[in-house]
């Protein structure tokens, strides 16, 4: 279980995650969604050490997680927004440098690699350089990396950005697998239809703040599970109904251009954010 | 086990730019043995000039080799690559990781220092470099890679790795005892240069390579300089909130 408590970071008088507090269960799939620069990845980067907070803490299993808990650490594999990996090494040496500081033995990382490396369609590539990658590519090779040494916890920030259909589709794929076999799951996404199908839990952050955390379902509940969709001049505006019928309704006795449809967790999100499709 | 990791890690890139960094290693310190060595044909002390410049730039090729194999790298992995941020989430304590990058960056210079004896060795100077000079040069090579460790996370973009090299290692290559005696500055200025880590390793490189005994307030200073460095870098790496 993942505890944040009071999870404050600050830049300068720039305060960019704001006294969150929440918890992740062991094997749940969780969701942080917000806008860019709600402090999604600032949350990330404080429970894998690489940021410290300002004030508030977190905890693995009880434990405190500081930059010196290698027990605490050991359960966490982490995929960040960035390519975060050596550019001049090829995939080997980057597979087998992530299975030595997890202490893996070699027999072990060479096994996992060719393993992992086959799976993600990469393994005719090992001997290139990660400067020589696609985007795709690396960011194939940094979920190989991070699950070479099989987390209890799995850290993922915006893994599947800049991947095609197919691949996030693969990447959702893999990603349940891996939860099923109880594996605790963090991801920060833009893509609202990846959290609605992946999550069981999500929180939508702004501002650094936690403005609401439930199940996608129940959210899309809260908000109203039907929507119309009138289209004005001066842009779209939706309305959100907690039937059917009062949607239906709604959408037979409005005089303009209009459109029914089930509530997502994009209009959730979008709701949140204050902000209106345009 | 973490600090092998490191010395893996720096192995790697080792091996695959060695051209590369042989030839950087021993350019800048060949042609001041041919310029001031043998272009400018000189003695010192009744001696060639040669025998007093040897030691010097061999001292100075284990600085620059060290300082510049961290400094670079991990200024580029911490803001460039963000590779550091793989060591961070790893379970490998932190202090092996840095006690790693010190080693792994003593071996790059004593690497640059060997070449330069390599290549001088043609010439008959009499020179001795034994055990002892090797020491030297390998905790010179500590104290310069810590040094590099604290800069390069000190570094806010990636032009500050050279920008430190200009400030701190370029003046101490030609004042610190590599190129004339500090005997020759003036009182004052020399104690300050005397007690910088090259003063001291040329002096004592210099000193084995004649025959003549060193002190061991020379090994002390290097000694303090990593202590110094090293706590820096520790703290830096723990306690540092945004790395």
């Amino acid at each position: 279980m993942i505890e944040l408590k009071g999870l404050t970071k600050r830049f300068g008088d720039f305060t960019a995650v704001d006294n969150i507090n929440l918890q992740v269960e062991t094997g749940e799939f969780f969701g942080l969604l917000g806008p860019n620069g709600a402090g999604k990845t600032t949350i990330i980067s404080m429970i894998s050490t690489v940021l410290l907070p300002s004030c508030g803490q977190v905890y693995i299993d009880g434990h405190k997680l500081d930059r010196k808990a290698s027990e605490e650490k050991k359960k966490l594999g982490v995929i960040t927004q960035e390519y975060s990996m050596r550019q001049d090494m090829t995939m080997d040496e980057v597979m087998q440098y992530q299975g030595k500081l997890y202490f893996l033995p070699k027999k072990v990382i060479k096994e996992k690699s060719d393993e992992l490396l086959e799976f993600a369609g990469l393994s005719e590539f090992r001997k290139r350089t990660v400067r020589h990658l696609s985007g795709g590519m690396k960011r194939k090779l940094m979920i190989c990396r991070a699950l070479l040494v099989e987390p209890e916890i799995l850290l993922l920030d915006e893994p599947t950005a800049g991947m095609d259909a197919l691949s996030r589709r693969q990447m959702w794929n893999l990603l349940r697998k891996v939860n099923n076999q109880n594996m605790t799951i963090i991801l920060t996404t833009h893509y609202m239809e990846e959290a609605q199908a992946l999550c069981n839990r999500v929180a939508l952050i702004n501002s650094g703040k936690l403005q609401k955390l439930d199940s996608p379902a129940a959210l899309i509940e809260e908000q109203g599970a039907f929507a119309v969709d009138e289209f004005l001049d001066e842009g779209t505006k939706s309305h959100f109904f907690k039937t059917k019928e009062e949607a239906i309704h709604f959408l037979e006795s409005s005089d303009e251009q209009a459109s029914f449809r089930a509530t997502t967790l994009e209009d959730v999100f979008v709701e949140c954010a204050g902000r209106r499709l345009l | 086990m973490g600090i092998l990791t490191v010395l893996w890690e720096k192995w790697v890139e080792f091996r695959r730019d060695f051209y590369k960094i042989s030839v950087a290693a021993i350019i800048s310190p060949v042609m001041y043995l041919i310029i001031f060595g043998l272009g400018i044909q000189t003695t010192s002390h009744g001696e060639p000039y040669l025998h007093f410049l040897i030691p010097g730039i061999v001292a100075m090729a284990t600085m620059t080799g060290s300082f510049g194999a961290i400094a670079q790298s991990m200024s580029v992995q911490r803001l460039y690559e963000k590779a550091l941020d793989q060591v961070m989430v790893s379970p490998t304590p932190l202090w092996q990781f840095i006690v790693g990058q010190i080693i792994g960056g003593s071996l790059r210079g004593m690497y640059a220092g060997a070449l330069i004896l390599l290549l001088t060795s043609p010439i008959q100077t009499g020179l001795i470099f034994n055990g002892l000079s090797i020491f030297i040069m390998f905790l010179n090579g500590m104290v310069f890679s810590t040094i590099a460790v604290v800069l390069s996370f000190l570094a806010k973009s990636y032009s500050d790795a050279p920008r430190f090299t200009t400030y701190i290692i370029m003046p101490m290559s030609f004042l610190c005892n590599t190129f004339f005696s500090t005997d020759q500055l003036p009182a004052g200025f020399r104690q300050v240069i005397s007690i910088l880590p090259l003063s001291q390793s040329c002096d004592m490189i210099r000193k084995i390579a004649n025959g003549q005994m060193i002190s061991f307030f020379g090994i002390g200073i290097l000694l303090i300089y990593l202590c110094i460095f090293g706590l820096i870098a520790m703290l830096f790496i723990y306690k540092k909130k945004n790395l």
